[in-house]
């Protein structure tokens, strides 16, 4: 502790006094770094902030989409979505997609992702492409397939459940509101999960392994390695996976629009799902009035919703941390 | 280090790339061959299952106008509003197009979408259409004509009948042809006898409803047989009972009936098992193969089942609990198809392509194709048509009618903007069918409110009109209706 005062204090006086001309250098320097972020931020203000920004003033509105908004609403569209119970009903689905993909999908993902970093195991490359294949690969794809899998070889999965006893009566796998959800969760997990083998096996590179073997000279078992070495290492990369798990999970569209679209009776409607409906009409949208304004409204309360879990997730996070670094 | 392409040769070779991109932007907007210049128009529809007949259109307008290119696009039916509006919005329309049934067309007049398209059709091109066909409220806003019928009224439901599955069931005469079922009884034994002969590996019903569309048409089908001329069509005004001026899900019995009947088949087993998340295209090609033996649909199901040979099944419409349908299908005098875009540049062009789509010869070609009817009655002539069950289509022409048209009493009527109500016929029929809904006379009296009370506010925000417009007491369910304007 003494010694790196030390040398921090070597350093600072070791540094010569700053000249007009360094400083014009680190501007220079600086200068470039905000010309390089200019891009992204023009991007992010034209299509995230300015789209917040213009959704809020529809949202006193009742509009169609077509021509100007003029019929001045006030917060009408607002009451009409918290007393809506399908809002609330998407609301529950959002959740109980979120909590069963990111558990699941994160124990996977850490399970995989311990295996995959095992040295001596060959093909590693080829099952880490393998596992990250369905990342890439189109929702709107796999929704299709998968659509067509149960729909074509749905009665062979029944006949098979049948003749096992399993189940007693022919299973309608996306339009029996019993099973549609978790249909989309287990498509769900497989889809993304990916993402986080990646992110695990990334984090995984980065523990020494100087700390492994001198846990194995200490005596440390396989498990006790795991405990006290991997998830404590792990843990600052975990937040941020845990993070942008729960919040892809929220996200959830394309599978739901593709494989149900939200249905039967919106069983399976999820709250983008419904705010998609609200904004271009059901599927039969072609007879139906959309209303942008009510789906903007919509999008505004779940946005909040959103910000106000994001800050009690950070919140338990940060104190579980704290708690352990205690 | 010397690379293996000089600087010269790859300045010539970038030079040449660009001259061959200019070229090639040149000639996307008129194309040039030899020394004239063609125009392409652009045309965008929803028409996946009558493609062949608009590509055969396409072909012959093309050899009648060497010098015009119709770049058409086909679009998904259920997204076809959304696409348009958004192309609007973008300023990207095409030239001609077939009116989205969304927004309502005088929506799309005042937003200014549509070019008038007086200049062309003149009252002596007016003339070649039956009478009436141009209507102030329906095709003509304003006193200027933006589109024009194309297709005759027609039954816009049909339950088909799988020859093959009801011989295997011995639903046969004595001739050996299927018996076709013409009252709910009849469908019922019907079903019961295949489901019985096949041992449950038939179903003796199937539909697609992963659009959430089809299941309301079962209801439709049934309940307009058995007197509720209001069927369960969704959105805009369509689907009211002009008697009352109102909708009647709820107080109606025969819609209560009609779900009673499904259930009742549905807790049998008798529809295939997984109707509710195939697709409508599935659902027509597991019918084809004779997983089951009835589906409701319209005539669009017939050039698909032709191009693949399957030509073995006969169709029947409103079957009703007596034999005798007590309402039909209705629709306004006049009619809608394409428009040109009032963006378009090329109008002359795309006014000659709408021209081509109402002649009576394209119209002819669509009869034969066996696409649906014509607008002009001489090419719907029954004994002109090789095609059974086409043939059994057309014969059945006389159970759709011109009903009452609250727009040609009142135009102002076109301006009631009807807010959507949710959850609609379709939902709840899901939620019922799916056991969602425990209560489906509070479900259907539920949705009954909601949608009158949408015309009520509706109407407050229109002037000029009030909820007699909609009322047509005298109307006869089985008989042509002249709305009369301002009566």
């Amino acid at each position: 502790m003494v010694m790196t005062t030390q040398v921090r204090e070597d350093v600072v006086t070791a540094e010569p006094p700053r000249s007009a001309g360094r400083r014009r250098s680190r501007r220079r320097t600086y200068l470039w770094s905000y010309v390089y972020l200019a891009p992204m931020m023009v991007l992010l203000l034209a299509f995230i902030v300015y789209p917040i920004v213009a959704s809020l003033g529809y949202t006193f509105y009742k509009w169609d989409g077509i021509g100007d908004p003029s019929e001045f609403v006030g917060l009408a569209n607002f009451r009409q979505i918290v007393h809506d119970s399908i809002f609330w009903r998407s609301l529950g689905h959002t959740f109980v997609y979120a909590a069963f993909v990111v558990p699941v999908q994160l124990v996977l993902a850490l399970a995989l992702a311990l295996v995959l970093n095992n040295k001596r195991l060959r093909f590693a490359s080829f099952y880490r492409t393998l596992f990250f294949l369905p990342v890439v690969t189109s929702a709107a794809v796999i929704g299709v397939v998968i659509q067509l899998l149960v729909s074509n070889f749905g009665d062979s999965i029944n006949t098979l459940l049948l003749n096992l006893h399993l189940v007693h009566q022919h299973i309608d796998w996306l339009g029996d509101p019993h099973f549609a959800l978790a249909i989309i969760i287990l498509v769900g997990i497989w889809h993304t999960f990916g993402y986080n083998l990646v992110y695990f096996l990334a984090g995984l590179q980065t523990i020494p392994d100087e700390l492994y073997e001198a846990a194995r000279l200490d005596g440390a078992g396989r498990f006790a390695t795991f405990w006290y070495i991997t998830i404590p290492m792990l843990r600052a990369v975990g937040v941020v996976i845990v993070i942008l798990a729960v919040i892809g999970t929220f996200q959830i569209f394309d599978l739901v629009q593709v494989l149900t679209s939200g249905g039967p009776y919106f069983a399976t409607e999820v709250v983008n799902t419904y705010i998609y409906h609200l904004a271009f009409g059901g599927s039969n949208a072609n007879a139906v009035q959309p209303d942008i304004g009510l789906a903007s409204a919509a999008s505004f309360i779940y946005g909040l919703l959103l910000i106000g879990f994001s800050v009690v997730q950070v919140i338990v996070l940060r104190s579980l941390a704290r708690r352990r670094g205690a | 280090m010397s690379s293996p392409i000089s600087r010269r040769s790859l300045l010539r070779g970038a030079a040449a790339l660009a001259g061959a991109g200019a070229l090639a932007g040149c000639s996307s907007g008129n194309d040039a061959e030899g020394s004239k210049a063609k125009t392409t128009i652009t045309y965008w529809d929803w028409y996946a299952s009558q493609a062949g007949w608009v590509d055969n259109e396409i072909k012959l307008f093309q050899q009648a106008h060497p010098d015009v290119i119709v770049k058409k696009t086909t679009q998904v039916s259920d997204k076809y509003a959304d696409l348009v509006s958004l192309a609007y919005r973008s300023n990207n329309p095409p030239d001609i197009l077939m009116v989205p049934k969304s927004p309502q067309l005088s929506q799309q007049v005042s937003q200014d979408w549509l070019l008038p398209v007086d200049k062309w059709a003149t009252k002596s091109w007016q003339s070649r259409f039956p009478s009436n066909s141009f209507v102030e409220g329906v095709d003509v806003f304003g006193g200027k004509v933006y589109t024009a019928p194309f297709a005759a009224l027609a039954p816009s439901l049909q339950l088909y009948v799988h020859h093959g599955v009801f011989k295997d069931a011995g639903l046969t005469n004595e001739d050996g042809s299927a018996k076709l079922p013409k009252t709910w009884d009849d469908v019922t034994a019907a079903a019961e006898a295949i489901a019985s002969k096949s041992g449950g590996k038939v179903a003796p019903f199937g539909f697609g409803n992963s659009t959430n569309t089809t299941l309301a048409w079962w209801l439709d089908l049934f309940v307009r047989g058995a007197g509720s001329p209001g069927g369960a069509a969704v959105g805009g005004i369509d689907g009211m009972d002009y008697r009352t001026g109102q909708w009647t899900f709820g107080s109606d019995r025969n819609y209560l009936d009609v779900v009673n009947l499904l259930l009742e088949w549905k807790n049998k087993n008798w529809f295939y098992p997984n109707s509710m998340s195939i697709s409508d295209e599935q659902a027509r090609a597991f019918f084809e193969r004779g997983r089951f033996g009835m589906t409701v649909g319209g005539v669009w199901n017939q050039p698909e089942w032709s191009q693949h040979k399957f030509t073995d099944y006969s169709l029947v419409t409103l079957p009703s609990p007596a034999g005798d349908p007590k309402a039909l299908f209705y629709g306004p005098p006049g009619g809608r198809f394409v428009a040109v875009s009032s963006k378009s540049t090329h109008t002359d062009e795309a006014w000659a392509w709408f021209d081509w789509l109402y002649s009576a010869d394209a119209g002819k070609r669509w009869v034969e194709q066996g696409q649906g009817l014509s607008v002009y009655a001489k090419n719907n002539d029954p004994k002109g048509v090789s095609f059974a069950p086409f043939a059994q289509y057309v014969a059945m022409s006389g159970t759709a009618v011109v009903g009452p048209q609250p727009a040609i009493r009142n135009p102002k009527v076109s301006a009631v903007q009807l807010a959507a109500v949710k959850p609609d016929i379709n939902d709840v029929l899901a939620g019922i069918y799916t056991g969602q809904i425990k209560d489906p006379q509070g479900a259907l009296t539920e949705l009954e409110g909601k949608t009158n009370q949408a015309l009520a506010d509706a109407i407050k925000k229109a002037p000029g009109v009030s909820a007699k417009d909609f009322t047509f007491a005298d109307w006869e369910l089985t008989k042509p209706y002249t709305t009369k304007p301002g009566a």
